[in-house]
């Protein structure tokens, strides 16, 4: 029975075939607002469902110089990554899978393994494009990984816990957005930076690199990576809604939650121009992190002077 | 200075190269001298800043004549100084290169160099710019003798392909654009050497598109070629046809009638809104603000719908015809045309309002690729660039033809010449537009559309110069008297304007090179429209308005 139900998690819900689902969902929302926003119609709602299943039929192109193991096991590594920081948090407002002290870290390092493939899949793919992306993707993940860690960390310090679920108790009776509304702002930017949502979208500027670090993906390296990309917006729409709007217990707040915040960053999306990597970084190191920094030490003075 | 103190100004610097000089119309100065002179003759022009190269046009004089010539059309203000150079058909025509005085000169000379098999002394790149590299080599279209069978492909050529530096070198890689890309719809062909994101180098070819027209043109009647010109360009294509019939007009010596210039004007102003609001879009695009890019397209669509209300047509309008226009501007058109541009300017007043604003994009748009007002004139940029410079190089202002006489715009400039001062100065540019088209629809003289051209055109050259919405647009026309044209040469603004790209994408970021090829605006094709809907077993023909809604329908 305890297989069962393990292989059930892992499979069907809350990683696995359900996310995927919810994942391809939430996609279509943040499109179809999105088109809505630059007034366009934008697509189906079964569209992202459509592309998923257009790119695993077609025929995916292996550069030569590329190196056979990395190129096929890179996308599987992405997927499986944030699959696996699924079973970490409070998915659809239920308990999270599994927990332990300390998980908030894990779930952080499985969130990076989605960038840290596709730059590693940039650089064994060695098209121009996909280099001079792999480069952009890395170096941006310098910029936000630090500050987005700190944003995460702030609300942990207030529940006086490093793991998830407890944190999310906590939040259920402590509005964080109000208290560090900070480390709010910084979280959900750094989760469009993990995202190479526009305006963090200089590792894929078409306009420049064509696709970026993927540019040489096809068919279902491509589909996988894709995929991976749906599943961790869903699980870092969960983190912060858990950990700043008020916790999520039950669906209907899950859902109402994390679709405002994907309102916000569809408006962020459509209201502001690409930056260029140096103004990435710069933003991230010169505001970002420094901010956040200063707000951790406001806390942490807090909580002294109170004990 | 007016127009005869220029031309004498001109002749009295050219006085010691010049072996014969004429007056063939009041506008010009015609010089005859020889090659060994062209560069010192050249350096006099230059040093006393007396206008700028306009275009260089090649001639096969034909095969009795036994000669060719090169012409060099400097321009300042209305005058027009032609340098012309001669040498003989057989052996070897060999002529100084002048691109290190003038630096847009080495696209001309590299065309010549193509078309007419002139031998350029001193050019430092002599890779082929326009005709492809499977061309046999020594055979020049633009030659009397020459056949199409001449050209016919020789496989396996590829002799000008351009050195790759291989995958990695040390730091330094190079990045590929074009001719298929995504950032770029044009096709064109970059290859930007690049350490890290800083472009250390860049080199383009073109001629992905040529198509022949000039040849082309040489086959047909004088009536015909209005419509081949016309699809030069899917964005300008008034202009170019306006250019060509106005030269042609002004050889015939017919007189055209007040209310069909008028008319002329209002549909090249519709067509400077259309395409401005076009360039706005890709450019905003470049820089990844797909919104700016959708809501300026979406805009867009007024102006491409009074165009197509008063022509018939959405992309080449066919609104000329030889000696005036074919569409009326009645009551109705008067209407929409005023409601229209009403509705557009308020729209331009907010992109006006977002590009200098909006603090996100100014930073990809404030002091980026920054042209000053010397390198403008090094650099010999034409239109909006070279408005956004301080630069005034716009030909409705500074020689205006046609209704520009009756209803005159005043030339936009801005002093920063960084790539927001390119978006100030077209933005503002339409707002100019507007209030002249809407003082044009309310006095629109009366009177005939059109008058008759004959069928043969008397002897003689001209050269007709057209403010086109990217810059100066010449057209050089030469009649043998016959019923089609002895030799057409059109030189497009963007051709002049592409030595400042890149000059400036060297040492810029990469991530800024989109953003500096758009913001010159390189001329690309327009889509087309289509009204029939073939389906399998359904074949039937649709209405804009019932495609459109089938588009809707469709995509909800």
């Amino acid at each position: 029975m305890t297989t069962l139900s393990a292989l059930f998690t892992i499979l069907i819900f809350p990683a696995g075939l359900m996310l995927i689902l919810i994942g391809m969902l939430y996609e279509w929302i943040d499109r179809k607002l999105v088109a809505r926003l630059q007034n366009r119609i934008g697509p189906r709602w079964f569209q992202p469902f459509a592309d998923i299943v257009k790119l695993f039929a077609k025929e995916q192109i292996r550069p030569g110089i590329a190196n056979l193991l990395l190129f096929f096991g890179l996308p599987v590594m992405a997927l499986s990554g944030a699959l696996t920081a699924a079973l970490y948090v409070p998915l659809m407002g239920f308990a999270p899978a599994h927990s332990f002290p300390g998980d908030l870290i894990v779930t952080i390092y499985l969130l990076s393994l989605l960038t840290m493939c596709i730059g590693l899949a940039g650089w064994n793919t060695a098209s121009r494009f996909s280099l001079v992306g792999a480069t952009r993707a890395l170096t941006q993940m310098f910029a936000y990984e630090a500050p987005f860690l700190l944003a995460l960390l702030g609300p942990a310090l207030a529940a006086a816990s490093w793991q998830v679920s407890e944190i999310n108790t906590y939040a259920a009776s402590h509005w964080m957005i109000l208290t560090q509304p900070v480390g709010f702002i910084i979280a959900l930017i750094g989760l469009m930076g993990k995202l190479e949502l526009p305006p963090f979208d200089s590792p894929e500027a078409e306009t420049e690199i064509v696709a970026g670090a993927l540019t040489e993906y096809s068919g279902r390296g491509l589909a996988i990576f894709n995929l991976g990309k749906s599943v961790e917006l869903i699980v870092g729409l969960t983190l912060i809604a858990s950990f700043y709007l008020g916790g999520v217990a039950g669906i209907l707040p899950f859902l109402i939650k994390t679709i405002v915040l994907l309102l916000v960053m569809a408006v962020l999306q459509s209201v502001l121009t690409r930056l260029r990597i140096d103004q990435t970084v710069g933003i991230w190191w010169r505001f970002g992190a420094i901010l956040v920094l200063a707000q951790i030490l406001v806390m942490i003075i807090w909580k002294g002077w109170l004990s | 200075m007016n127009t005869e103190q220029l031309l004498t100004q001109a002749e009295d610097l050219l006085a010691t190269w010049s072996k014969e000089s004429t007056h063939p119309d009041p506008m010009r100065l015609d010089v005859v001298i020889s090659a060994d002179d062209l560069r010192a003759a050249t350096q006099d022009l230059h040093t006393a800043r007396w206008g700028y190269l306009s275009a260089i046009t090649g001639l096969d004089l034909g095969i009795e004549a036994g000669q060719l010539e090169v012409l060099y059309h400097f321009c300042s203000g209305p005058a027009i100084t032609t340098l012309r150079v001669r040498q003989p058909r057989d052996g070897e025509a060999v002529v100084p290169s002048i691109a290190d005085i003038i630096p847009p000169a080495s696209f001309f000379e590299r065309e010549l160099q193509e078309m007419l098999g002139f031998t350029i002394t001193g050019l430092n790149n002599n890779n082929r710019l326009f005709l492809p590299d499977d061309w046999p080599e020594g055979v020049y279209p633009m030659r009397a003798e020459f056949t199409k069978d001449q050209g016919a492909p020789v496989p396996g050529r590829h002799a000008d392909e351009m050195p790759d530096e291989g995958l990695i070198n040390g730091n330094t890689f190079v990045v590929p654009i074009g001719p298929q890309h995504p950032a770029l719809k044009e096709p064109g062909h970059f290859e930007f050497t690049v350490d890290g994101e800083i472009v250390t180098g860049a080199r383009m070819r073109l001629g992905y598109a040529h198509r022949g027209i000039e040849k082309a043109a040489e086959a047909r009647n004088w009536n015909q070629n209005l419509y081949l010109f016309e699809r030069v360009c899917g964005i300008c294509s008034h202009t170019h046809a306006m250019a060509y019939s106005m030269g042609v007009e002004k050889l015939a010596q017919v007189e055209v009638p007040a209310r069909a210039q008028a008319i002329r004007e209002l549909v090249a102003g519709l067509e400077r809104v259309h395409s401005h609001l076009l360039w706005l879009g890709v450019a905003a695009h470049e820089a990844g603000f797909d919104t700016l890019f959708m809501y300026s397209w979406r805009d867009r669509e007024t102006v491409m719908n009074l165009l197509e209300q008063i022509t018939g047509n959405r992309v080449n309008y066919s609104a000329n015809v030889l000696g005036g226009v074919k569409c009326e501007i009645g009551p109705e058109q008067a209407k929409a045309v005023k409601e229209g541009l009403s509705y557009l300017e308020g729209r331009i007043r907010h992109y006006l309002e977002v590009v200098t604003t909006d603090v996100m994009f100014l930073n990809r748009t404030r002091g980026i690729g920054t042209i000053t007002f010397d390198e403008a004139v090094k650099f010999g940029l034409l239109g909006p660039t070279a408005r956004a410079s301080g630069l005034v190089r716009d030909v409705r202002v500074e020689a205006p033809y046609g209704a520009y006489l009756m209803f005159p715009v005043s030339a936009v400039t801005e002093t920063n010449g960084d790539l927001e001062a390119r978006f100030v100065v077209r933005l503002k540019e339409l707002l100019v537009s507007c209030a002249t088209m809407n003082n044009l629809v309310d006095n629109l003289p009366e009177g005939p559309l059109s008058v008759r051209v004959p069928r043969k055109i008397p002897a003689g050259e001209t050269i007709s110069r057209m403010e086109a919405p990217r810059g100066e647009l010449l057209y050089y026309i030469k009649s043998n008297g016959g019923e089609s044209p002895a030799r057409i040469h059109v030189r497009t603004p963007s051709l002049c304007n592409w030595v400042s790209v890149l000059e400036k994408a060297v040492g810029s970021q990469l991530a800024d090179v989109p953003m500096l090829i758009a913001g010159m605006d390189p001329c690309f094709s327009c889509n087309d429209r289509m009204v029939t809907v073939a389906r399998p077993g359904d074949r039937q023909t649709w209405s804009w308005e019932q495609l459109r809604q089938h588009g809707i329908e469709y995509y909800k």
